[in-house]
């Protein structure tokens, strides 16, 4: 016994030092949740007021960088602003019923998103689908002029043959004088079209405007396509007429479908007639 | 004696304040990251008894682990360092000081032998946390990089802390 407090008295600080070596590597090593809980709560209350206190400084000293942060979120916001109005401003503006010429159309809003202009069969793809109402050989136009009709739909969007695919032919007519032809693309420019089917009667002018004839029942009439570029009569009786296109196909974003609503009477009554 | 206490109290919140507010803000590349609180034992007197310093080496390190959130971390080296305080003050003892009263400082031990026990006892001490934070001999000259490095950098400013702020 005696032996035994001799050796602690001589060697107490050691074994203090082990004791308490021991603790903190023991709170090190388990390092869990439990030591955290145990003294964080004590210590959070002092260092939570400490540190809220230099915050308030470092706060200050940072203002140059927040103030570029905000600067920047301001720039982002204000873009966004920009860009809801204007399209707040095209869906206050665009035509919700047409009743032009005794035939109601119905417009339907839709953004595309997916197109190319750089293939000899262009499809563009629009966000919306039998969802809203879209249906195969709705016309779909641009606030410039028509950019093609709906080939496929599914739930939620519809693919659209372009203008710009060799393939599709519409019915045009030259605004001032009401000859009409098709229009279609030859595959060379995507600012350039074709209008042919044009009488060599026909006065033309470089200048003259193309329009949508309104016989197809899928684009209303008198919606502008293009402006007439250059005329020749090499194919025979009839003008090649090449029309520069008013909408520039890259930079579509925003579009309209057409449902025309008495589409499925004049379809009855033209094949009553035909029938008859 | 009152006094002394009293002393030894405003230095403590004092270092831990600046440790915590100023030095733990401080780290160039990743390499310096001084720590400057080992001072309080440093300065402690000759003739404080083996326990108390042992338990004040603790709570000096407790006290920057509970801010830190290194629990154990601070604790451990601390603790190393003032276990092995009197065997380093034995070994440094000067001839001019042999009765050991009185603080070991510059004032009394003159600017060498500070400078000595400053060196030595900061490299203890951040061997020990360095070790302890890295916890692997895998990267062992990184860490003793990191050691050298910041030993020099605490040692520097607390000797120069002699020089402008424990004047008396």
């Amino acid at each position: 016994m005696n032996s035994l407090i001799r050796f602690l008295s001589r060697y107490q600080y050691v074994l203090l030092f082990l004791v308490l070596e021991g603790t903190s590597l023991w709170l090190l090593a388990a390092n869990g949740h439990y030591q955290r809980a145990f003294f964080g709560s004590f210590v959070r209350s002092i260092s939570g007021f400490v540190y809220s206190q230099t915050d308030k400084l470092d706060q200050y000293l940072e203002l140059r960088q927040s103030n570029l942060n905000l600067a920047a979120e301001n720039i982002t916001l204000r873009n966004e602003v920009a860009r809801l109005s204007y399209a707040l401003n095209e869906y206050e503006h665009s035509p919700r019923i047409d009743s032009l010429n005794g035939v109601k159309y119905k417009f339907i809003k839709a953004k595309l998103v997916n197109n190319s202009v750089n293939k000899q069969h262009n499809f563009l793809t629009l966000n919306v689908g039998k969802k809203h109402g879209i249906e195969p050989e709705m016309g779909v136009i641009s606030n410039n002029g028509v950019v093609g009709i709906v080939a496929a739909v599914s739930e939620n969007y519809c693919t659209v043959i372009s203008l710009l695919n060799i393939d599709l032919k519409i019915s045009a007519k030259l605004q001032r004088t009401g000859y009409f032809g098709s229009l279609y693309w030859d595959g060379v420019n995507y600012r350039q079209v074709v209008l042919s089917d044009i009488p060599q009667h026909v006065q033309l002018t470089a200048g003259d405007t193309v329009v949508t004839s309104g016989y197809s029942a899928i684009f209303p009439p008198n919606i502008p396509l293009g402006i007439v570029e250059e005329f020749s009569n090499t194919g025979g009786n009839f003008f090649t007429v090449k029309v520069n296109l008013i909408s520039d196909f890259k930079r579509l974003d925003y579009v309209t479908v057409i449902q025309n609503i008495q589409d499925e009477e004049r379809f009855t009554l033209e094949n009553t007639d035909k029938n008859g | 004696m009152v006094k002394d206490y009293s002393k030894y109290v405003i230095l403590f919140i004092t270092l831990i304040t600046v440790q915590l507010l100023v030095f733990n803000n401080i780290q160039f590349s990743g390499y310096v990251n001084p720590y400057v609180y080992v001072l309080f034992i440093l300065l402690l007197p000759y003739k404080i008894s083996g326990w108390v310093l042992l338990v004040l080496g603790f709570i000096t390190g407790f006290s920057i682990d509970a801010f830190n959130n290194t629990l154990g971390m601070h604790s451990s080296a601390t603790l190393l360092m003032a276990f092995v305080r009197p065997y380093v003050l034995n070994r440094f003892a000067s001839r001019d000081n042999s009765d050991k009263t009185g603080i070991p400082n510059i004032a009394n031990n003159g600017f060498n032998w500070f400078v000595q026990y400053t060196i030595l006892m900061v490299l203890i001490h951040h061997f020990a946390l360095f070790y302890l934070e890295a916890f692997t001999f895998s990267h062992f000259f990184v860490t003793l990089g990191r050691t050298l490095l910041s030993t020099i950098f605490s040692s520097a400013v607390i000797i120069l802390s002699q020089f402008f702020v424990f004047r008396n």
